[in-house]
C-alpha cells in the first residue's frame, strides 16, 4: 500500500442511499444526474434502482454507488438493510408536499440512530420549478437541516437544476469524513476490509479502471 | 508332545507346528495344512496368554513380538489355504509354495497393498447423492428441491473417503518396495506356470530347486528394494529439512512464533516440496511472468491448481472442508428440518394432502403445537424420500436406509402426542415444555451456525493466503478475485447442501411464513402486491398463456441449483435484470407513457416480491440468509450487493403478507 494517506493513486468507493416518499421524484433526480452530455446510454441494467458513477474530484478518483430505496410505506420496515454501511444519504422531499417533508424527518431520526454522525446527510427539496405551489418554507427546511447536522439543497429534476452541485458537494463531504477516519486510524494503513463503514480505499488498479463498464464518467 | 516341547522354547515350538503346516500346504493337503495353521495360532495364543496371566515373564519381549507376528502370518496362510480349498480344490493356488518363514515374514510385512485406499471407489455411484454429481436431476422437480434431499447427508467418514477418491485420480508413482512386490508377484506366476508345464515325474525332482531359486530371487528383490527405499527416505528427509529452513527464512523470524505462523511454515514447506517434485508450477510462473497482462493465463493457472488434488493448497482445502462437514453433519443429520409442505407436487398427492392438512392445523392452533405436527410432517417426508429413492436406479445403501429407519422410529415416538389433540391439559403442558426445549435448541443452533460461518471465513482466508504464497504472481487485485472465486467454488460445492440444511433449520419460522403467503397468493396478479398497472400487461393474450415476469421467475428458480455463493449471487443479479427488461417491454405496451421507461426501487420491489411469490420456493429465505453471510465484501457495495439486499427485502415483505399486513383484492382473482 502506498505510503501517506491521500496520495493521488487511490480510489474511494462510496455508497449513497436515496430515500424519499413515492412521488417526490427521486428516481428522476438520480437519472438526471447519471445521464450526462458525454454518454447518452446512461442507464445500467438495473435501470434507475442502482446506479454507479465515476468521478474525479481534486485529483482523486471516486466511485459512487447510488442505491435507490422503495418509498412505499409497506417497505419501510426493510430500510435498515438498505442503508447499513452507507457513507451518505440523500433524503428527498417535494416542496409542494408537506407530508413528504415529515417523512424526511422520520428518516433522519432513524439514520442518526442507526448510523450515528458519520453518515453525510443531504436534505433535498425537489420540484423547485413548482415554486408557486410551495408548501414547505425555505426557512423551515434549512433550519431543520442545520439542527440535525444535514445540508439542505434545492433541486429541480425537470429543469436539471442544483443536481450536479448536490452530488459534488456530497462527495467532497464524504471524502473529508473518510480522510478524517483514516487519520484517526493512524497513517491510513488500514485496509478496506477493516473499515467498519465500507469506505473502500483501494490501491489503484489500471485494469479495473479501464474494464469497468456500465457507468458514466465525468471529469 | 508335551514332554518333547517342555524343554523347547514356545517360539520354537510354534515354528515347528507352522513348518509342518507349510509342508502340508506344499503337498496340496490344504485341509490338513489349514488345521495345522490354526493349531499353531492356538498354541501361540495359549502360551502367550499363560505367560501374560502368570506374570512370570518367561518369554522375553522380542520373542513375544516374534510370536505375534508368526501368529499373524499363520492366520494369513490359514485364510488363503481355506479360500484355496473352497474356491479351486483341483488347481494349486498361488500359496502352495513352501516358502521359509523368513521370506514369508519379509513379504508380508514389507509389501504394501496399494489397493487398500482405493476401495471406496466402486461404492461411489451408490451412496454419493451430494450436489456435485447430481445423480438424479431428472427426478428433481424445482418444487421438491427444498424437501427431498434432507436425509441424504453422508457420514463424515464417507464424505472424506470421497474426497480421497477424487484425489486418487492421478496415478501415483510406485515406491521401490511396491515395485519389488509387483516384480515378485510376476516371478511367482512364472514359477507356477513353469511347474504346471512340467510332467508330474519331473516336477517332483525339479520342484525343490525351482522353489529355492524363486525364494532367493524374491528375497534379493526385497532387500534391494528396502535399501533403495531407505536411501530415498533419507534423501527426502534431508530435502525436507532444507526446504523447512527456506520456509523459515521466508517468514522473517520475529521473536516468538504463534501456532498459526508455525502452521503456515509447515504448509509453505509442503508447497516447496511439491514444487521440487512437479514442474507445472514453475512453468506457469514463468509463463505469467512473461505475459503479465494475460488474464487467461491466470485463470488457466487457477484451474490447473484446482485440478491437482495433491497440491498442498488442495490438500488443505480438503482438510478444511472435511472439518466443516464434520461439524455440520451431527447437526443436520440428527433430526430433519421440517421442510415446508409442497402441496403442488402432483405425484404424491395423497401425502401432500396429508402434509398440507397437518400444516394448516399447525398454523391454526397455538404455537406450541407446531413441534408435534412437525414430527408428522417429517414422517411423511421420510416416506416420501425412501419411496423416491427406491424408484430410481440409485438405491440407498443399507446403512443409510437403516439410519433413515432409525430416524423414522424416533419420529414415531413423537407422533402419539400429536395423535390425540383432545387431551387438552397434559397436551398443553407438554407443548410448553416442548416449546422451551425448542427455544433452547434454536439458541444452540444459532450458535452453531455462527461458529461454522466463522470457521468457513477463516478457512477461505487461509486457503487464499496459501494460494498467494505458492503463486506470488497471483497477488494482484484482479487475480486475487479470481482466486477467491475459484477457491470458494471448490470449497462450497460439496458443502452447500448440508450448510443450507443448517440455515433452513435456523430460519424455519421465516420459511413457514413465506410458505403461508405463497399459498395465499398463489393466483395473485402483480397488481395484488402493489405493482403499478402500467408495468404489467392487462391483456392475458399478450402473455401467450403464461404470467407476467415469467422469465424472471424461471431464472430465480435456478438459484437453488447452484452450489456456490458467487453463482447464486449472479443468479439474483440476472433475475433483477430480467425484471427490468420485462418492465421496459411491458411499459412499452402502454405507449401513452413510454417516456418514463426506467424503473426505480419504488417499482422494482413490488415486482420482485411478485416474482418471489411466484417462485414458490420457501428455501429462498435460507439461501439468501446464507448468501448474506458469504457475499464478498467487495461486492457488498456494488450491483450484487444491491440485488441481494433487494431480494432480502422482497422476501421479508412476502413473509409479512400472510399476516394481513397487506390487503388482498379478491376481485382481481381470475
Amino acid at each position: 500500500m502506498a505510503a501517506g494517506g491521500g496520495a493521488g493513486n487511490k480510489t474511494y468507493s462510496f455508497k449513497v442511499v436515496l430515500l424519499g416518499e413515492g412521488c417526490v421524484g427521486k428516481t428522476s433526480l438520480v437519472l438526471r444526474y447519471c445521464e450526462n452530455k458525454f454518454n447518452d446510454k446512461h442507464i445500467t441494467t438495473l435501470q434507475a434502482s442502482f446506479l454507479t458513477k465515476k468521478l474525479n474530484i481534486t485529483g482523486k478518483r471516486v466511485n459512487l454507488a447510488i442505491w435507490d430505496t422503495a418509498g412505499q410505506e409497506r417497505f419501510h420496515a426493510l430500510g435498515p438493510i438498505y442503508y447499513r454501511d452507507s457513507n451518505g444519504a440523500i433524503l428527498v422531499y417535494d416542496i409542494t408536499d408537506e407530508d413528504s417533508f415529515q417523512k424526511v424527518k422520520n428518516w433522519v431520526k432513524e439514520l442518526r440512530k442507526m448510523l450515528g454522525n458519520e453518515i453525510c446527510l443531504c436534505i433535498v427539496g425537489n420540484k423547485v420549478d413548482l415554486e408557486k405551489e410551495r408548501h414547505v418554507s425555505v426557512e423551515e427546511a434549512e433550519g431543520y437541516a442545520e439542527s440535525v447536522g444535514a445540508k439542505h439543497y434545492h433541486t429541480s429534476a425537470k429543469l436539471n437544476k442544483g443536481i450536479e452541485e448536490l452530488f459534488l458537494d456530497l462527495c467532497k463531504r464524504m471524502m473529508e469524513t473518510a480522510q478524517a477516519e483514516e487519520r484517526a486510524k493512524g497513517n491510513g494503513a488500514s485496509q478496506s476490509t477493516t473499515s467498519r463503514r465500507g469506505v473502500q480505499i483501494v490501491d489503484d488498479d489500471p485494469q479495473a479502471a479501464t474494464a469497468a463498464g456500465g457507468c458514466c464518467s465525468s471529469a | 508332545m508335551a514332554a518333547a516341547g517342555a524343554d523347547m522354547k514356545p517360539l520354537q515350538n510354534a515354528m515347528k507346528i507352522a513348518k509342518v503346516a507349510i509342508q502340508l500346504d506344499a503337498g496340496n493337503r490344504h485341509k490338513e495344512a489349514y488345521c495345522e495353521y490354526l493349531r499353531s495360532i492356538n498354541f501361540i495364543s495359549h502360551s502367550l496368554l499363560e505367560d501374560a496371566v502368570s506374570r512370570q515373564g518367561e518369554i522375553v519381549a522380542v520373542e513375544v513380538e516374534k510370536m505375534l507376528r508368526l501368529a499373524e502370518q499363520c492366520l494369513e496362510r490359514a485364510k488363503s489355504s481355506f479360500i484355496g480349498r473352497r474356491d479351486e480344490p483341483a488347481t494349486p493356488t498361488s500359496y502352495t509354495t513352501p516358502i521359509n518363514l523368513a521370506a514369508l515374514s519379509l513379504t508380508t510385512t514389507l509389501a504394501v497393498s496399494p489397493g487398500k485406499i482405493v476401495s471406496p471407489q466402486p461404492q461411489e455411484p451408490v451412496i454419493y447423492s451430494g450436489p456435485k454429481h447430481n445423480p438424479r436431476p431428472g427426478q428433481r422437480r424445482v418444487l421438491s428441491e427444498g424437501g427431498g434431499e434432507v436425509t441424504t447427508f453422508l457420514p463424515p467418514e464417507v464424505f472424506q473417503s470421497l474426497q480421497i477418491v477424487e484425489s486418487q485420480d492421478t496415478r501415483k508413482e510406485l515406491t521401490p518396495i511396491e515395485e519389488a512386490s509387483r516384480l515378485n508377484q510376476k516371478l511367482k506366476e512364472n514359477y507356477e506356470a513353469r511347474l504346471a508345464r512340467l510332467p508330474p515325474a519331473q516336477a517332483r525332482t525339479q520342484k525343490t530347486s525351482l522353489t529355492l531359486s524363486l525364494q532367493r530371487q524374491m528375497m534379493e528383490n526385497l532387500i534391494i528394494a528396502k535399501a533403495r527405499q531407505d536411501a530415498l527416505q533419507r534423501k527426502m528427509e534431508e530435502r525436507r529439512l532444507r526446504l523447512q529452513e527456506e520456509a523459515n527464512r521466508r517468514f522473517a523470524a520475529s521473536g516468538t512464533i504463534t501456532a498459526e505462523e508455525q502452521e503456515q511454515r509447515v504448509l509453505y514447506t509442503n508447497v516447496l516440496e511439491y514444487e521440487q517434485d512437479h514442474d507445472w508450477p514453475k512453468l506457469w510462473k514463468a509463463n505469467i511472468k512473461k505475459n503479465p497482462d494475460d488474464a487467461t493465463l491466470v485463470s488457466g493457472l487457477v484451474s490447473c491448481l484446482l485440478s491437482c488434488p495433491d497440491h498442498p493448497v488442495m490438500m488443505l482445502l480438503k482438510r478444511l472442508q472435511y472439518r466443516v462437514y464434520n461439524r455440520l453433519y451431527p447437526i443436520v443429520s440428527k433430526s430433519l428440518p421440517a421442510s415446508p409442505a409442497l402441496p403442488m407436487k402432483p405425484s404424491h398427492s395423497a401425502q401432500s394432502l396429508l402434509m398440507s392438512d397437518s400444516h394448516q392445523n399447525a398454523s391454526k392452533s397455538e404455537v406450541g403445537h407446531s413441534m408435534s405436527s412437525d414430527a408428522s410432517l417429517n414422517i411423511s417426508f421420510s416416506h416420501d424420500h425412501i419411496a423416491e429413492d427406491g424408484d430410481g436406479p440409485h438405491t440407498l445403501d443399507r446403512e443409510n436406509s437403516f439410519e433413515d429407519l432409525e430416524q423414522f422410529l424416533t419420529q414415531l415416538d413423537w407422533a402419539p402426542s400429536h395423535g390425540d389433540p383432545d387431551v387438552t391439559f397434559e397436551q398443553s403442558q407438554l407443548d410448553q415444555e416442548e416449546s422451551l426445549v425448542q427455544d433452547l435448541e434454536m439458541r444452540d443452533l444459532k450458535e452453531h451456525l455462527k461458529a461454522i460461518v466463522k470457521d468457513i471465513h477463516i478457512a477461505i482466508d487461509q486457503l487464499l493466503s496459501l494460494c498467494l504464497l505458492s503463486f506470488e504472481c497471483l497477488n494482484t487485485a484482479s487475480s486475487k478475485d479470481l482466486c477467491v472465486a475459484s477457491i470458494e467454488e471448490a470449497f462450497f460445492t460439496p458443502l452447500w447442501s448440508s450448510l443450507l440444511a443448517l440455515f433452513r433449520k435456523v430460519h424455519r419460522e421465516r420459511e413457514l411464513c413465506f410458505e403461508s403467503s405463497m399459498r395465499l397468493y398463489r393466483d395473485a396478479l402483480p397488481g395484488d402486491v402493489g405493482v403499478a398497472s402500467k408495468l404489467y400487461p392487462q391483456d392475458p393474450v399478450v402473455l401467450h398463456g403464461s404470467y407476467p415476469y415469467d422469465s424472471a421467475v424461471q431464472e430465480l428458480r435456478l438459484l437453488c441449483r447452484d452450489c456456490c455463493p458467487q453463482r447464486k449471487l449472479e443468479c439474483i443479479v440476472r433475475t433483477l435484470r430480467l425484471i427490468c427488461a420485462c418492465a421496459e417491454d411491458y411499459s412499452c405496451l402502454h405507449e401513452a407513457e413510454s417516456k418514463t421507461a426506467a424503473i426505480g426501487a419504488d417499482d422494482l420491489l413490488p415486482i420482485l416480491s411478485y416474482v418471489a411469490l411466484r417462485c414458490e420456493l420457501p428455501q429462498l429465505v435460507s439461501e439468501c440468509a446464507a448468501l448474506e453471510e458469504f457475499i464478498h465484501e467487495g461486492y457488498l457495495i456494488g450491483e450484487e450487493g444491491y440485488c441481494l439486499t433487494s431480494m432480502q427485502s422482497a422476501l421479508q415483505y412476502v413473509e409479512s403478507l400472510h399476516t394481513g399486513g397487506f390487503q388482498l383484492h379478491n376481485t382481481k382473482f381470475t
